[in-house]
Parts: C-alpha cells; sequence; structure tokens
C-alpha cells in the first residue's frame, strides 16, 4: 500500500473485528452516512477537476452501493465501507472497503463452478451476472471496466486472494493477501 | 408525457434510489398512460446517472411503453450508462 489512505483501508479491512477503528472519519456504517460523504466528494471533484467528475462519481457510486446491496443482512462482523478521497489538480484517488461476503461468495450462490477468487473476479468484470439473482441486474462492474479504460483511470480491485488490475487492459493475478472482503483503489 | 429527471436529483445513483424514483414515477407520471403514449425522458441537468439507477428507472419505463424518446442525453455518464444497459439490460432504445 503506498500511502496513507491506501494503509488505512488496508488496516480497516484486514483487522480483527474488535480492532476495527468505526471512529473513523473514513467509516461509513450505513448508506445514509455514506451517501452524505458521496455526495460531498462530488461537490469538491466538480470544482477541482470538472471534465473527469461525472463518470468518476458514476464508477465511485456504482463500486460503494454494490457493497450496500450484496452485504446488508450478511456482513461478516463490520457494516457499511471504508471511504476515503483525496483530490488535487494532477491526482485523483478514491478508496472504498467493505468488510463483506466478498466477489467470490457473492456469485457462487448462483454460478458454483466458479472455483476461486480470480475467477470470481473475472466473471464479475466481464458476464452479466449478480448473486441477487433473479433480480435482473449485474452491470455495474462492466461499467465501472469499461469507464476505467476510456477515462483512463486505474482501479485495483481486491477480493480473497484475487487481484485486478484495470487500466486500457485488465489484467487479474493472484494477491499474497487475503482481503475478506473488497478493497478498489481507483486513481487518475 | 415528458419526465424531468432533474426534478428527481442531479445525482442519480444506486438501486433503492432508483426504485423509489421509479414507484414516484409510476404513481405521478405514469398512471393509467396507455403502452403506445409518447414517453419522453429528459436528461437535462444531470450532473451523474449511474446503470444501477437508471436500471431501475429508464429500461423498466421502456418495457412498459412502445414509444420512449431520450431527451438532451449528451452528459458523458448519460451516454455511459445507456451504452451499459443497452449492452447488458436489453434496453432497446
Amino acid at each position: 500500500m503506498e500511502n496513507s489512505q491506501e494503509k488505512l483501508a488496508y488496516e480497516w479491512i484486514t483487522a480483527e473485528a474488535g480492532s476495527v477503528d468505526v471512529a473513523s472519519e473514513f467509516y461509513c456504517g450505513t448508506r445514509d452516512v455514506y451517501d452524505a460523504r458521496f455526495g460531498r466528494m462530488i461537490r469538491e471533484l466538480f470544482e477541482k477537476r470538472g471534465n473527469d467528475a461525472s463518470i468518476v462519481s458514476a464508477v465511485v457510486g456504482e463500486i460503494a452501493n454494490n457493497s450496500f446491496d450484496h452485504n446488508v443482512g450478511n456482513w461478516k462482523d463490520i457494516p457499511g465501507i471504508f471511504f476515503g478521497y483525496s483530490f488535487s489538480e494532477d491526482k485523483i484517488e478514491i478508496v472504498l472497503a467493505d468488510r463483506g461476503r466478498g466477489i467470490f461468495n457473492t456469485l457462487k450462490r448462483v454460478k458454483p463452478e466458479i472455483k476461486d477468487d480470480q475467477e470470481a473476479l473475472m466473471t464479475a468484470f466481464t458476464e452479466r451476472i449478480s448473486g441477487r439473482a433473479p433480480e435482473k441486474r449485474g452491470n455495474g462492474l462492466k461499467f465501472v471496466k469499461e469507464n476505467v479504460q476510456s477515462k483512463k483511470m486505474h482501479l485495483n480491485f481486491y477480493s480473497g486472494t484475487a487481484k485486478a488490475e484495470l487500466n486500457d487492459q485488465m489484467k487479474i493475478e493472484e494477491n499474497s493477501e487475503n482481503i475478506k472482503g473488497c478493497l478498489a483503489i481507483i486513481t487518475l | 408525457m415528458r419526465i424531468k429527471l432533474q426534478k428527481i436529483g442531479d445525482v442519480l445513483v444506486s438501486r433503492p434510489a432508483g426504485r423509489e424514483a421509479f414507484l414516484t414515477i409510476s404513481a405521478y407520471n405514469l398512471k393509467d398512460l396507455k403502452e403506445d403514449e409518447e414517453i419522453e425522458i429528459d436528461f437535462s441537468g444531470v450532473k451523474v446517472i449511474a446503470p444501477s439507477w437508471a436500471d431501475e428507472v429508464i429500461t423498466k419505463i421502456a418495457e412498459k411503453f412502445k414509444n420512449v424518446k431520450l431527451l438532451n442525453a449528451e452528459n458523458e455518464t448519460v451516454q455511459a450508462t445507456l451504452k451499459t444497459l443497452r449492452e447488458y439490460s436489453d434496453l432497446k432504445i
């Protein structure tokens, strides 16, 4: 993890349940808290990076809302997400993390043949599938992938022992740490 | 019937918010309309829209009505969202 915001998110998602910092300014225990901070992020992003703000905000919205949509009632221990962002004229960085079910556990319910975290991430970013079937949904991470590429963003997305690195291409590889939930780091 | 999305908000993200918007639109804008009624969805003033919200509103309106038109849809996220819905949610407009 390169900087303090990423490091804090990493510590937040890997901490033992009793040690998770729920007083952190980055912690959003409910969707309402997240929505308020998301609204503030959008205002700041439009002020500082108006040309990028619209798509970046939509990408963040899709990832963060996935955390709530797929984990409400099923959080491993701590409900909600870690949501941090920092903007300068030459760099945007947004970090999102949840201590939820993770992509593999979410998708293997509806596609039992998925064998591991890497295959689950590949499926999530490329196939029309949702862990909430039979609801017709499952387009969010496809939107994220396409717009990370078109806007020349960089996304590192960790879940379980898999890491997806997206920019103009997508590379999925094994990650040495086991991230129980999801951790997303967006930079532009 | 013209539906101005900006009246709902200029940041339109998340499925729960989309579902609520669709229920409101269904009750106050679309009730008792015939399926061949012209429905204009106006995106003017929308700053951010994401496919999770739009799938609950745009896709559902398009499934219910045969003559749906999209107005002022030039915004970057509107275009990107419509592209995703056409590709992954069978949106035909």
